[in-house]
């Protein structure tokens, strides 16, 4: 086990690792049929938009119920930007920009508020969202929605809508995935960590809590329009539905269930999210709901810290029980544990969440009462 | 001035449902500090079970009464085997599992009594008096007056009985109350069993108005968190006088402002919360949470 993980450890595994994904992403639209590119595409939207609320809820721990409302923006703006016949860089930039604003200008107000409050504000998103988008018919297209062609293949690709449309997606969903990276890894992600730890040392450290929360929903909604974006280019159709209640909630549960703070997790979120709803169908069409009730509290029930805990879970199991000093429960179930995922099978996404919490200089004395303030601060 | 009556008690009647079932809410979050998403959900299945009752000729008053002792039992059950594991790890965890919680209660009440909606049996005549020159249903009244007389019997047993204490004792501090000898699991479950309990009565009372669906008390759930928030998480009365405000103004609101409309009345609630969490961000009588570093 020592020998695989050091192993994996080496620079040039990672490289050869690295290509062979990078390979693996450009050759497998061509040869994948219709069905799965276009699942493979949706998750991508969806890892997007799950990736988003890990900036904001996962790393910055103000959790939000509202992101589903960005996406439904950015995807507007998308078909509005579109039908009007803009350049598409311009709708591409507008998509993320628009529900950048309005996040900020929400985050804003919203930021000034602790705990569940912010929680209550994002609720309102989707809520109030969905009857204005069908108030606003002139840009919406009201109830009925408004549909936008224009990720056909272009002639000189030879290529089919299908795998056109999940190279965009690819393309975008990386260039994503590894500027968020790059953000949770260096000092804003520290800074990110540190607030959701503890305000008040973040403050004491010149680290202003509402400066930082304002920037991570911000940032959040931003990513959201992006996915509202690629949800245009694989969907082609937005309706108010799109930014239901009901799809808020999936997208939190997704991404609690990929894991919260954790770059791969988001992909796992996005994949959960897409493949859920299609695997229950196909077992009873009738138990939907049931099923997936059942698959989620399964997860949890197993693994707490998400899907990217598996491996340590595991890890865990084959070391036996012996290990007297391995926390078994307690410490296993927090979050904190989400955050230092196993570093041997997921490199990149342990070592990006690792380092903030490395870096965190919680004080190390008095264990309990920072855990009953930490519960004192969520009542 | 009499349609303006008639909109008022309508309003503090929705506004009674949506404060029942965030006393229900603020009940286990003062307990468990989680906030329960799956309150409404539990509530329909309530609802369902009077329906049952019903089916098996029960009067109405017993059923009602049966499916909250059932409701209690269940919420106690649901406690001690799922959210148990849950209460001291990631709140967002815990957050998302009363969410599961939700989506499989809804599926299982669609799945056993289906997705229809049933006709739900009135606690209350269907007759309309005149009170200050408005037609007033006589539903709409009685559903306050039960919530006032609920609100009531809780208050007596929160502060004039020793199982009240003890659950306060729980909620103020589990590991004190644990030292001074009280058995804080059997509490806890006592605690979401009477949560449920009371979501239960909400789901009973708004069952005849919206027709029984799974779906039934989404909306009032949103109600009710925006109810919580606005009123302070600490403070039941409070809570209940946000409910009732939100009630009146919404109420009031869709027919007075043209723009908002029946299709928005939802958003004023949350313009009201926005606007009162930004000078009183503990809510309209919370208290300020006083964190020691």
């Amino acid at each position: 086990m020592a020998a695989a993980a050091g192993f994996l450890a080496k620079p040039w595994v990672r490289w050869v690792a690295v290509v062979l994904v990078v390979v693996l992403l450009v050759v497998a639209p061509l040869i994948f049929p219709i069905f799965l590119n276009q699942t493979l595409a949706r998750i991508g939207v969806f890892a997007v938009a799950v990736l988003g609320l890990n900036v904001v809820m996962g790393y910055t721990g103000q959790v939000s119920l509202g992101q589903i409302f960005f996406v439904g923006v950015g995807a507007y703006v998308t078909a509005y930007g579109v039908n009007a016949d803009w350049n598409i860089a311009l709708v591409f930039i507008l998509a993320a920009l628009i529900p950048g604003v309005i996040g900020l200008l929400i985050s804003l107000a919203a930021a000034r508020l602790g705990g569940l409050a912010i929680a209550m504000v994002t609720i309102a998103l989707p809520i109030i969202g969905v009857p204005l988008a069908k108030r606003l018919s002139e840009f919406t297209g009201g109830s009925q929605g408004s549909s936008a062609r224009f990720s056909s293949a272009p002639d000189w690709t030879g290529l089919a809508d299908d795998q056109w449309q999940l190279y965009i997606v690819i393309a975008i969903t990386a260039v994503v995935f590894l500027l968020t990276r790059n953000l949770v890894r260096g000092k804003y992600g520290r800074a990110f960590a540190i607030v959701k730890g503890n305000e008040a040392v973040a403050s004491s450290m010149g680290i202003s809590p509402y400066r930082y929360k304002v920037l991570a929903f911000t940032i959040a909604s931003l990513i959201g329009g992006i996915s509202g974006f690629l949800y245009m280019v694989v969907v082609q159709y937005t309706s108010p539905e799109t930014m239901s209640f009901g799809h808020s909630i999936t997208l939190l549960a997704s991404m609690v269930i990929g894991g919260a703070g954790s770059i791969l997790g988001s992909l796992l979120g996005g994949a959960y999210y897409v493949l859920a709803p299609v695997i229950t169908n196909n077992i009873d069409s009738s138990l939907t709901a049931v099923l997936q009730g059942i698959i989620l509290l399964a997860i949890l029930f197993v693994l707490p810290g998400g899907l990217v805990s598996l491996p340590r879970l595991w890890r865990r199991r084959r070391k036996g029980d012996g290990h007297s000093g391995a926390p078994a429960g307690g410490a296993g179930s927090r979050s904190a544990a989400a955050a230092t995922v196993a570093p041997d099978v997921s490199p990149s996404a342990a070592s990006v969440t690792a380092a903030p919490v490395a870096a965190t200089p919680t004080p190390p004395e008095p264990n309990p009462p920072t855990q009953s303030e930490e519960k004192r601060q969520d009542t | 001035m009499g349609t303006f009556v008639q909109l008022v008690i309508d309003g503090l009647s929705a506004g009674s449902i949506y404060a029942a079932l965030a006393l229900a809410i603020v009940l286990v979050n003062q307990a468990t500090g989680l906030i329960n998403f799956a309150q409404g959900g539990m509530a329909v299945l309530a609802a369902y079970f009077a329906y049952s009752f019903l089916q098996w000729g029960v009067p109405l008053v017993l059923a009602i009464l049966l499916s909250m002792l059932a409701s209690f039992v269940l919420g106690a059950i649901i406690e001690r085997f799922l959210m148990r594991r849950f209460e001291q790890g990631d709140p967002d965890t815990a957050v998302v599992v009363t969410i599961g919680l939700l989506t499989l209660i809804t599926g299982l009440c669609g799945w056993i009594w289906s997705f229809n909606n049933l006709q739900f049996p009135s606690l209350f005549p269907l007759q309309n008096i005149n009170v200050l020159g408005a037609v007033v249903s006589v539903r709409s009244i009685g559903t306050t007056l039960v919530i006032v007389g609920i609100m009531i019997l809780l208050q007596l047993l929160f502060i004039g009985t020793k199982l009240g204490l003890a659950l306060r004792a729980v909620a103020v501090n589990p590991q004190s109350a644990a030292f001074s000898g009280l058995p804080v699991g059997r509490l806890l479950m006592v605690g979401w069993g009477l949560a449920a309990a009371l979501g239960a009565i909400a789901g009973a009372l708004i069952a005849p108005s919206l027709t029984l669906t799974p779906g039934m008390m989404d909306a009032a759930l949103v109600y009710a968190l925006a109810a919580v928030i606005l009123g302070g998480l600490s403070s039941p009365i409070g809570v209940v006088v946000a409910a009732w405000m939100i009630g009146v103004l919404e109420n009031l609101a869709a027919v007075y402002v043209p723009f908002i409309g029946f299709d928005l009345k939802i958003a004023v609630p949350f313009i009201l919360i926005f606007i009162v969490l930004i000078v009183r961000p503990q809510g309209l009588f919370g208290r300020k949470d006083v964190v020691r570093v």
